[in-house]
Protein backbone atom coordinates (compact mmCIF):
# COMPACT_ATOMS: atom_id res chain seq x y z
CA UNK A 1 0.00 0.00 0.00
CA UNK A 2 1.20 3.50 -0.80
CA UNK A 3 2.79 4.87 2.37
CA UNK A 4 1.34 8.34 1.83
CA UNK A 5 -2.18 6.92 2.18
CA UNK A 6 -3.14 6.41 5.82
CA UNK A 7 -4.17 2.86 6.73
CA UNK A 8 -7.36 3.93 8.42
CA UNK A 9 -9.10 7.03 7.32
CA UNK A 10 -12.46 7.66 8.86
CA UNK A 11 -12.50 11.29 7.70
CA UNK A 12 -14.34 10.19 4.56
CA UNK A 13 -16.96 8.49 6.71
CA UNK A 14 -17.32 11.61 8.80
CA UNK A 15 -17.78 13.77 5.74
CA UNK A 16 -20.65 11.56 4.54
CA UNK A 17 -22.24 11.27 7.96
CA UNK A 18 -25.49 12.94 6.95
CA UNK A 19 -26.00 10.49 4.09
CA UNK A 20 -25.26 7.51 6.31
CA UNK A 21 -27.55 8.73 9.07
CA UNK A 22 -30.27 9.38 6.52
CA UNK A 23 -29.86 5.81 5.31
CA UNK A 24 -29.95 4.61 8.89
CA UNK A 25 -33.21 6.51 9.43
CA UNK A 26 -34.75 5.00 6.31
CA UNK A 27 -33.66 1.51 7.37
CA UNK A 28 -35.22 1.94 10.81
CA UNK A 29 -38.39 3.38 9.28
CA UNK A 30 -38.69 0.42 6.88
CA UNK A 31 -38.12 -2.10 9.67
CA UNK A 32 -40.61 -0.43 12.02
CA UNK A 33 -43.33 0.00 9.41
CA UNK A 34 -42.80 -3.56 8.19
CA UNK A 35 -42.97 -5.10 11.66
CA UNK A 36 -46.18 -3.22 12.51
CA UNK A 37 -47.77 -4.42 9.28
CA UNK A 38 -46.41 -7.89 9.85
CA UNK A 39 -47.94 -8.04 13.33
CA UNK A 40 -51.38 -7.13 11.98
CA UNK A 41 -51.18 -9.66 9.13
CA UNK A 42 -49.54 -12.24 11.39
CA UNK A 43 -52.33 -11.99 13.96
CA UNK A 44 -54.99 -12.39 11.27
CA UNK A 45 -53.22 -15.42 9.83
CA UNK A 46 -52.77 -16.93 13.30
CA UNK A 47 -56.49 -16.52 14.03
CA UNK A 48 -57.28 -18.08 10.65
CA UNK A 49 -55.13 -21.08 11.47
CA UNK A 50 -56.99 -21.55 14.72
CA UNK A 51 -60.44 -21.03 13.19
CA UNK A 52 -63.03 -23.71 12.54
CA UNK A 53 -63.18 -23.18 8.81
CA UNK A 54 -61.17 -25.71 6.87
CA UNK A 55 -60.63 -23.26 4.05
CA UNK A 56 -59.24 -20.51 6.26
CA UNK A 57 -57.00 -22.98 8.04
CA UNK A 58 -55.66 -24.28 4.74
CA UNK A 59 -55.08 -20.80 3.38
CA UNK A 60 -53.24 -19.71 6.52
CA UNK A 61 -51.10 -22.84 6.46
CA UNK A 62 -50.02 -22.29 2.86
CA UNK A 63 -49.40 -18.60 3.53
CA UNK A 64 -47.15 -19.37 6.49
CA UNK A 65 -45.18 -22.07 4.72
CA UNK A 66 -44.77 -19.94 1.60
CA UNK A 67 -43.40 -16.85 3.29
CA UNK A 68 -41.26 -18.77 5.73
CA UNK A 69 -39.71 -20.72 2.90
CA UNK A 70 -38.99 -18.03 0.34
CA UNK A 71 -35.64 -16.25 0.59
CA UNK A 72 -35.83 -12.50 1.07
CA UNK A 73 -33.67 -11.92 -1.99
CA UNK A 74 -36.18 -13.64 -4.24
CA UNK A 75 -39.20 -12.09 -2.55
CA UNK A 76 -37.95 -8.52 -2.84
CA UNK A 77 -37.19 -8.94 -6.52
CA UNK A 78 -40.54 -10.57 -7.04
CA UNK A 79 -42.46 -7.76 -5.32
CA UNK A 80 -40.53 -4.95 -6.96
CA UNK A 81 -39.97 -6.26 -10.50
CA UNK A 82 -42.33 -9.22 -10.68
CA UNK A 83 -45.50 -7.36 -9.76
CA UNK A 84 -44.66 -4.68 -12.29
CA UNK A 85 -44.26 -7.27 -15.04
CA UNK A 86 -47.21 -9.48 -14.21
CA UNK A 87 -49.82 -7.13 -12.82
CA UNK A 88 -48.55 -3.75 -13.94
CA UNK A 89 -48.26 -2.64 -10.32
CA UNK A 90 -45.33 -0.25 -10.12
CA UNK A 91 -44.54 0.19 -6.47
CA UNK A 92 -42.05 2.84 -5.43
CA UNK A 93 -38.90 1.41 -3.86
CA UNK A 94 -39.51 2.10 -0.18
CA UNK A 95 -43.12 0.79 -0.10
CA UNK A 96 -42.00 -2.26 -2.07
CA UNK A 97 -39.30 -2.88 0.54
CA UNK A 98 -41.71 -2.43 3.42
CA UNK A 99 -44.29 -4.78 1.87
CA UNK A 100 -41.61 -7.40 1.23
CA UNK A 101 -40.35 -7.31 4.80
CA UNK A 102 -43.91 -7.30 6.13
CA UNK A 103 -44.86 -10.39 4.10
CA UNK A 104 -41.77 -12.29 5.15
CA UNK A 105 -42.06 -11.42 8.84
CA UNK A 106 -45.80 -12.01 8.94
CA UNK A 107 -45.13 -15.65 8.07
CA UNK A 108 -42.87 -16.06 11.09
CA UNK A 109 -44.97 -13.91 13.41
CA UNK A 110 -48.16 -15.82 12.62
CA UNK A 111 -46.48 -19.00 13.86
CA UNK A 112 -45.25 -17.18 16.97
CA UNK A 113 -48.70 -15.77 17.64
CA UNK A 114 -50.35 -19.11 17.08
CA UNK A 115 -48.15 -20.85 19.61
CA UNK A 116 -48.57 -17.87 21.95
CA UNK A 117 -52.35 -18.19 21.77
CA UNK A 118 -52.14 -21.95 22.28
CA UNK A 119 -49.84 -21.42 25.27
CA UNK A 120 -52.57 -19.58 27.18
CA UNK A 121 -53.99 -22.05 29.64
CA UNK A 122 -57.25 -23.62 28.41
CA UNK A 123 -58.71 -23.10 31.89
CA UNK A 124 -58.74 -19.38 31.15
CA UNK A 125 -61.13 -19.76 28.23
CA UNK A 126 -63.23 -22.28 30.11
CA UNK A 127 -63.57 -19.96 33.07
CA UNK A 128 -64.49 -17.12 30.74
CA UNK A 129 -67.09 -19.28 29.00
CA UNK A 130 -68.43 -20.28 32.41
CA UNK A 131 -69.10 -16.67 33.41
CA UNK A 132 -70.96 -16.21 30.14
CA UNK A 133 -68.57 -14.44 27.77
CA UNK A 134 -69.09 -15.08 24.09
CA UNK A 135 -66.41 -16.68 21.93
CA UNK A 136 -65.41 -13.32 20.52
CA UNK A 137 -65.22 -11.73 23.96
CA UNK A 138 -63.08 -14.58 25.23
CA UNK A 139 -60.57 -14.03 22.39
CA UNK A 140 -60.63 -10.29 22.80
CA UNK A 141 -60.48 -9.90 26.59
CA UNK A 142 -59.04 -13.13 27.94
CA UNK A 143 -56.82 -14.98 25.48
CA UNK A 144 -55.19 -12.31 23.34
CA UNK A 145 -54.03 -10.02 26.20
CA UNK A 146 -52.31 -12.98 27.84
CA UNK A 147 -50.90 -14.26 24.59
CA UNK A 148 -49.50 -10.79 23.94
CA UNK A 149 -47.19 -11.09 26.94
CA UNK A 150 -45.98 -14.49 25.84
CA UNK A 151 -45.13 -13.38 22.31
CA UNK A 152 -43.46 -10.12 23.33
CA UNK A 153 -39.91 -11.51 23.50
CA UNK A 154 -40.05 -13.47 20.22
CA UNK A 155 -41.63 -10.46 18.51
CA UNK A 156 -38.67 -8.43 19.67
CA UNK A 157 -36.37 -10.96 18.03
CA UNK A 158 -38.40 -10.67 14.85
CA UNK A 159 -37.99 -6.89 14.94
CA UNK A 160 -34.24 -7.38 15.23
CA UNK A 161 -34.31 -9.67 12.20
CA UNK A 162 -36.31 -7.11 10.27
CA UNK A 163 -33.70 -4.44 11.01
CA UNK A 164 -30.94 -6.74 9.78
CA UNK A 165 -32.97 -7.67 6.72
CA UNK A 166 -33.33 -4.04 5.60
CA UNK A 167 -29.74 -4.31 4.33
CA UNK A 168 -30.97 -6.62 1.56
CA UNK A 169 -33.40 -3.96 0.35
CA UNK A 170 -30.40 -2.18 -1.15
CA UNK A 171 -30.68 -4.70 -4.00
CA UNK A 172 -33.73 -2.90 -5.39
CA UNK A 173 -32.19 0.48 -4.63
CA UNK A 174 -33.93 1.50 -1.43
CA UNK A 175 -31.64 4.29 -0.17
CA UNK A 176 -31.10 2.65 3.23
CA UNK A 177 -27.89 2.42 5.24
CA UNK A 178 -26.20 -0.38 3.28
CA UNK A 179 -26.94 1.25 -0.06
CA UNK A 180 -25.52 4.55 1.16
CA UNK A 181 -22.46 2.81 2.59
CA UNK A 182 -21.93 1.00 -0.71
CA UNK A 183 -22.14 4.20 -2.73
CA UNK A 184 -19.85 6.15 -0.43
CA UNK A 185 -17.38 3.25 -0.20
CA UNK A 186 -17.10 3.19 -3.98
CA UNK A 187 -16.82 6.95 -4.16
CA UNK A 188 -13.98 7.26 -1.64
CA UNK A 189 -12.54 3.81 -2.31
CA UNK A 190 -12.68 3.14 1.43
CA UNK A 191 -14.84 0.02 1.75
CA UNK A 192 -13.36 -1.11 5.06
CA UNK A 193 -14.16 2.13 6.87
CA UNK A 194 -17.64 2.49 5.44
CA UNK A 195 -18.74 -1.10 5.98
CA UNK A 196 -17.30 -1.08 9.49
CA UNK A 197 -19.30 2.05 10.24
CA UNK A 198 -22.43 0.50 8.76
CA UNK A 199 -21.85 -2.58 10.90
CA UNK A 200 -21.48 -0.46 14.02
CA UNK A 201 -24.72 1.38 13.25
CA UNK A 202 -26.62 -1.89 12.74
CA UNK A 203 -25.13 -3.18 15.97
CA UNK A 204 -26.30 -0.09 17.86
CA UNK A 205 -29.81 -0.42 16.42
CA UNK A 206 -30.06 -4.11 17.24
CA UNK A 207 -28.72 -3.64 20.76
CA UNK A 208 -31.11 -0.73 21.32
CA UNK A 209 -34.14 -2.75 20.26
CA UNK A 210 -33.03 -5.79 22.27
CA UNK A 211 -32.57 -3.66 25.40
CA UNK A 212 -35.91 -1.92 24.82
CA UNK A 213 -37.80 -5.19 24.58
CA UNK A 214 -36.13 -6.75 27.61
CA UNK A 215 -36.93 -3.54 29.51
CA UNK A 216 -40.63 -3.80 28.56
CA UNK A 217 -40.61 -7.45 29.50
CA UNK A 218 -39.06 -6.73 32.89
CA UNK A 219 -41.59 -3.97 33.51
CA UNK A 220 -44.43 -6.37 32.80
CA UNK A 221 -42.94 -9.07 34.97
CA UNK A 222 -42.66 -6.63 37.84
CA UNK A 223 -46.31 -5.65 37.58
CA UNK A 224 -47.08 -9.34 37.67
CA UNK A 225 -48.39 -9.58 34.15
CA UNK A 226 -46.34 -12.56 33.18
CA UNK A 227 -48.11 -15.87 32.99
CA UNK A 228 -45.52 -18.47 33.65
CA UNK A 229 -42.39 -19.47 31.93
CA UNK A 230 -43.75 -20.53 28.54
CA UNK A 231 -41.73 -18.79 25.93
CA UNK A 232 -41.91 -19.32 22.25
CA UNK A 233 -38.57 -20.11 20.72
CA UNK A 234 -37.83 -18.81 17.30
CA UNK A 235 -34.19 -19.57 17.02
CA UNK A 236 -32.92 -20.16 13.53
CA UNK A 237 -35.30 -17.88 11.75
CA UNK A 238 -32.98 -15.03 11.44
CA UNK A 239 -31.60 -14.37 8.04
CA UNK B 1 -52.42 -7.60 -18.66
CA UNK B 2 -51.32 -9.50 -21.66
CA UNK B 3 -48.32 -7.31 -22.14
CA UNK B 4 -46.02 -10.01 -20.92
CA UNK B 5 -46.25 -13.47 -22.43
CA UNK B 6 -44.72 -16.06 -20.24
CA UNK B 7 -42.19 -18.42 -21.65
CA UNK B 8 -41.34 -21.14 -19.23
CA UNK B 9 -39.30 -22.88 -21.91
CA UNK B 10 -36.45 -20.62 -20.86
CA UNK B 11 -36.16 -22.62 -17.63
CA UNK B 12 -35.92 -25.85 -19.56
CA UNK B 13 -33.26 -24.45 -21.85
CA UNK B 14 -31.10 -23.18 -19.02
CA UNK B 15 -31.78 -25.98 -16.58
CA UNK B 16 -28.21 -27.37 -16.56
CA UNK B 17 -26.75 -23.96 -15.64
CA UNK B 18 -29.39 -23.37 -12.99
CA UNK B 19 -28.70 -26.78 -11.47
CA UNK B 20 -24.98 -26.06 -11.47
CA UNK B 21 -25.82 -22.87 -9.57
CA UNK B 22 -27.98 -24.81 -7.15
CA UNK B 23 -25.09 -27.14 -6.39
CA UNK B 24 -22.87 -24.15 -5.61
CA UNK B 25 -25.60 -22.81 -3.33
CA UNK B 26 -25.70 -26.14 -1.51
CA UNK B 27 -21.91 -26.29 -1.32
CA UNK B 28 -21.56 -22.82 0.13
CA UNK B 29 -24.33 -23.41 2.65
CA UNK B 30 -22.71 -26.66 3.79
CA UNK B 31 -19.28 -25.01 4.03
CA UNK B 32 -20.88 -22.14 5.96
CA UNK B 33 -22.57 -24.62 8.29
CA UNK B 34 -19.26 -26.38 8.93
CA UNK B 35 -17.72 -23.04 9.95
CA UNK B 36 -20.81 -22.27 12.02
CA UNK B 37 -20.50 -25.53 13.95
CA UNK B 38 -16.82 -24.88 14.64
CA UNK B 39 -17.33 -21.25 15.69
CA UNK B 40 -20.40 -22.13 17.69
CA UNK B 41 -18.78 -24.95 19.61
CA UNK B 42 -15.69 -22.88 20.24
CA UNK B 43 -17.54 -19.86 21.63
CA UNK B 44 -20.01 -21.97 23.60
CA UNK B 45 -17.09 -23.76 25.25
CA UNK B 46 -15.48 -20.42 26.08
CA UNK B 47 -18.66 -19.32 27.80
CA UNK B 48 -18.42 -22.25 30.15
CA UNK B 49 -14.77 -21.59 30.89
CA UNK B 50 -13.69 -20.75 34.44
CA UNK B 51 -12.03 -17.54 33.33
CA UNK B 52 -14.36 -14.56 33.38
CA UNK B 53 -12.39 -12.75 30.69
CA UNK B 54 -13.02 -15.56 28.22
CA UNK B 55 -16.73 -15.57 29.09
CA UNK B 56 -17.01 -11.87 28.44
CA UNK B 57 -15.03 -11.98 25.20
CA UNK B 58 -17.00 -14.87 23.78
CA UNK B 59 -20.27 -13.29 24.86
CA UNK B 60 -19.43 -10.03 23.09
CA UNK B 61 -18.33 -11.78 19.92
CA UNK B 62 -21.56 -13.76 19.83
CA UNK B 63 -23.58 -10.58 20.37
CA UNK B 64 -21.79 -8.78 17.56
CA UNK B 65 -22.13 -11.77 15.24
CA UNK B 66 -25.85 -11.91 15.86
CA UNK B 67 -26.32 -8.20 15.31
CA UNK B 68 -24.58 -7.81 11.97
CA UNK B 69 -26.62 -8.38 8.84
CA UNK B 70 -25.17 -11.09 6.61
CA UNK B 71 -25.14 -8.58 3.78
CA UNK B 72 -22.83 -6.26 5.71
CA UNK B 73 -20.57 -9.15 6.74
CA UNK B 74 -20.23 -10.24 3.12
CA UNK B 75 -19.17 -6.81 1.93
CA UNK B 76 -17.00 -6.24 4.97
CA UNK B 77 -15.07 -9.46 4.45
CA UNK B 78 -14.92 -9.49 0.67
CA UNK B 79 -14.27 -5.82 -0.09
CA UNK B 80 -13.29 -4.33 3.26
CA UNK B 81 -10.79 -6.86 4.58
CA UNK B 82 -9.24 -7.73 1.26
CA UNK B 83 -8.52 -4.16 0.32
CA UNK B 84 -7.32 -3.09 3.74
CA UNK B 85 -5.19 -6.01 4.80
CA UNK B 86 -4.56 -7.64 1.44
CA UNK B 87 -6.30 -10.81 2.57
CA UNK B 88 -7.68 -12.01 -0.70
CA UNK B 89 -10.48 -14.42 -0.11
CA UNK B 90 -12.17 -15.84 -3.15
CA UNK B 91 -15.86 -14.97 -3.39
CA UNK B 92 -16.78 -18.49 -2.33
CA UNK B 93 -14.48 -18.39 0.71
CA UNK B 94 -15.75 -14.96 1.76
CA UNK B 95 -19.33 -16.16 1.43
CA UNK B 96 -18.70 -19.31 3.44
CA UNK B 97 -16.93 -17.35 6.19
CA UNK B 98 -19.70 -14.76 6.39
CA UNK B 99 -22.32 -17.51 6.59
CA UNK B 100 -20.16 -19.25 9.18
CA UNK B 101 -19.93 -16.16 11.40
CA UNK B 102 -23.67 -15.49 11.29
CA UNK B 103 -24.57 -19.12 11.81
CA UNK B 104 -21.84 -19.59 14.42
CA UNK B 105 -23.18 -16.79 16.59
CA UNK B 106 -26.54 -18.54 16.67
CA UNK B 107 -25.01 -22.00 17.05
CA UNK B 108 -23.08 -20.80 20.11
CA UNK B 109 -26.38 -19.98 21.79
CA UNK B 110 -27.87 -23.31 20.73
CA UNK B 111 -24.89 -25.24 22.10
CA UNK B 112 -24.94 -23.25 25.30
CA UNK B 113 -28.65 -23.84 25.77
CA UNK B 114 -28.27 -27.54 25.03
CA UNK B 115 -25.41 -28.01 27.46
CA UNK B 116 -27.13 -25.96 30.15
CA UNK B 117 -30.31 -27.97 29.77
CA UNK B 118 -28.56 -31.10 31.00
CA UNK B 119 -29.26 -31.57 34.67
CA UNK B 120 -26.31 -30.75 36.92
CA UNK B 121 -26.96 -34.05 38.70
CA UNK B 122 -25.78 -35.89 35.59
CA UNK B 123 -22.25 -34.48 35.79
CA UNK B 124 -22.24 -34.77 39.57
CA UNK B 125 -23.08 -38.44 39.26
CA UNK B 126 -20.43 -38.89 36.59
CA UNK B 127 -17.80 -37.27 38.83
CA UNK B 128 -18.96 -39.42 41.72
CA UNK B 129 -18.28 -42.62 39.81
CA UNK B 130 -14.83 -41.31 38.99
CA UNK B 131 -15.02 -39.91 35.44
CA UNK B 132 -12.81 -36.93 34.78
CA UNK B 133 -14.00 -33.63 33.25
CA UNK B 134 -13.22 -34.70 29.70
CA UNK B 135 -14.96 -38.04 30.04
CA UNK B 136 -18.00 -36.43 31.65
CA UNK B 137 -18.36 -34.00 28.75
CA UNK B 138 -17.79 -36.62 26.10
CA UNK B 139 -19.73 -39.56 27.51
CA UNK B 140 -22.44 -38.01 29.65
CA UNK B 141 -23.26 -34.41 28.75
CA UNK B 142 -22.72 -34.24 24.98
CA UNK B 143 -24.78 -37.29 23.98
CA UNK B 144 -27.75 -35.88 25.88
CA UNK B 145 -27.17 -32.34 24.64
CA UNK B 146 -27.12 -33.46 21.01
CA UNK B 147 -30.69 -34.66 21.32
CA UNK B 148 -31.74 -31.15 22.32
CA UNK B 149 -29.44 -29.40 19.86
CA UNK B 150 -30.08 -31.35 16.68
CA UNK B 151 -33.50 -29.97 15.66
CA UNK B 152 -32.39 -26.38 16.30
CA UNK B 153 -29.22 -27.00 14.32
CA UNK B 154 -31.24 -28.09 11.33
CA UNK B 155 -33.32 -24.93 11.69
CA UNK B 156 -30.17 -22.85 11.64
CA UNK B 157 -29.08 -24.67 8.51
CA UNK B 158 -32.39 -23.67 6.91
CA UNK B 159 -31.56 -20.09 7.81
CA UNK B 160 -28.12 -20.38 6.23
CA UNK B 161 -29.62 -21.94 3.12
CA UNK B 162 -31.87 -18.93 2.72
CA UNK B 163 -28.99 -16.64 3.59
CA UNK B 164 -26.90 -18.31 0.90
CA UNK B 165 -29.14 -16.69 -1.73
CA UNK B 166 -27.52 -13.32 -1.16
CA UNK B 167 -23.91 -14.41 -1.70
CA UNK B 168 -24.43 -13.61 -5.39
CA UNK B 169 -23.95 -9.93 -4.48
CA UNK B 170 -20.22 -10.56 -4.14
CA UNK B 171 -20.18 -12.64 -7.30
CA UNK B 172 -20.55 -16.24 -6.15
CA UNK B 173 -22.10 -17.99 -9.13
CA UNK B 174 -24.96 -19.58 -7.23
CA UNK B 175 -28.45 -20.21 -8.59
CA UNK B 176 -29.58 -16.62 -8.08
CA UNK B 177 -26.51 -15.39 -9.92
CA UNK B 178 -27.28 -17.72 -12.81
CA UNK B 179 -30.91 -16.57 -12.82
CA UNK B 180 -29.64 -13.00 -12.92
CA UNK B 181 -27.31 -13.34 -15.87
CA UNK B 182 -29.63 -15.58 -17.86
CA UNK B 183 -32.40 -13.02 -17.36
CA UNK B 184 -30.10 -10.29 -18.60
CA UNK B 185 -29.50 -12.33 -21.74
CA UNK B 186 -33.09 -13.41 -22.31
CA UNK B 187 -35.13 -10.63 -20.66
CA UNK B 188 -37.06 -13.24 -18.70
CA UNK B 189 -36.47 -12.19 -15.08
CA UNK B 190 -39.92 -13.20 -13.91
CA UNK B 191 -39.73 -16.83 -14.96
CA UNK B 192 -36.17 -17.28 -13.75
CA UNK B 193 -36.59 -15.71 -10.33
CA UNK B 194 -39.89 -17.47 -9.82
CA UNK B 195 -38.24 -20.77 -10.61
CA UNK B 196 -35.42 -20.01 -8.18
CA UNK B 197 -37.98 -19.03 -5.54
CA UNK B 198 -39.96 -22.24 -5.97
CA UNK B 199 -36.80 -24.36 -5.78
CA UNK B 200 -35.82 -22.61 -2.57
CA UNK B 201 -39.24 -22.95 -1.01
CA UNK B 202 -39.19 -26.67 -1.80
CA UNK B 203 -35.68 -27.00 -0.44
CA UNK B 204 -36.19 -25.11 2.81
CA UNK B 205 -39.56 -26.72 3.47
CA UNK B 206 -38.17 -30.20 3.06
CA UNK B 207 -35.21 -29.51 5.34
CA UNK B 208 -37.49 -27.80 7.85
CA UNK B 209 -39.93 -30.70 7.90
CA UNK B 210 -36.96 -33.00 8.43
CA UNK B 211 -36.14 -30.92 11.53
CA UNK B 212 -39.73 -31.24 12.66
CA UNK B 213 -39.67 -35.02 12.24
CA UNK B 214 -36.37 -35.19 14.07
CA UNK B 215 -37.76 -33.17 16.93
CA UNK B 216 -40.76 -35.48 17.30
CA UNK B 217 -38.63 -38.57 17.03
CA UNK B 218 -36.04 -37.43 19.55
CA UNK B 219 -38.46 -36.02 22.08
CA UNK B 220 -40.46 -39.25 21.90
CA UNK B 221 -37.35 -41.26 22.59
CA UNK B 222 -36.24 -39.16 25.52
CA UNK B 223 -39.66 -39.38 27.08
CA UNK B 224 -39.59 -43.16 26.90
CA UNK B 225 -35.99 -43.46 27.99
Amino acid sequence: MDSSVPLFDFAAVWSSRTLLLEGFGIAMFCATAAIILAMIIGLLIALMRLSNSRFLRGFAFVYTQLFRGVPLYVLVIWVYFGLAIVADINLPKIPAGIITLALLNSGYLSETFRSGILAVNIGQSEAAAAIGLTKRQIKRYIVLPQAFRIVLAPSGNQFVDAIKDTAILSIIGVPELMRMAQQQADLFYRPFEFYTTAGILYFIAVMGVTKLFSFIEKKMNRIGFTNGSQKVANVGEYI
Amino acid sequence: MGKYDFSWRIIEEHLPELMKGLIITLQISVAGMAFALLFGLFFATLRFSQYRVLNVISNSIVQVGRSLPLFVLLFWIYYGLSLKFKINFSDFQAGAIALGITGGAYMAEVFRGGIKAIDQGQSDAAFAIGLNRMQTSRLIVLPQAIRIILPQTVNIYVGLLKGATIVSVIGVSDMIYVAQYVSLETFRPFELYSFAGVVFIALTLSVASFAWLLERQLSGKSRRG
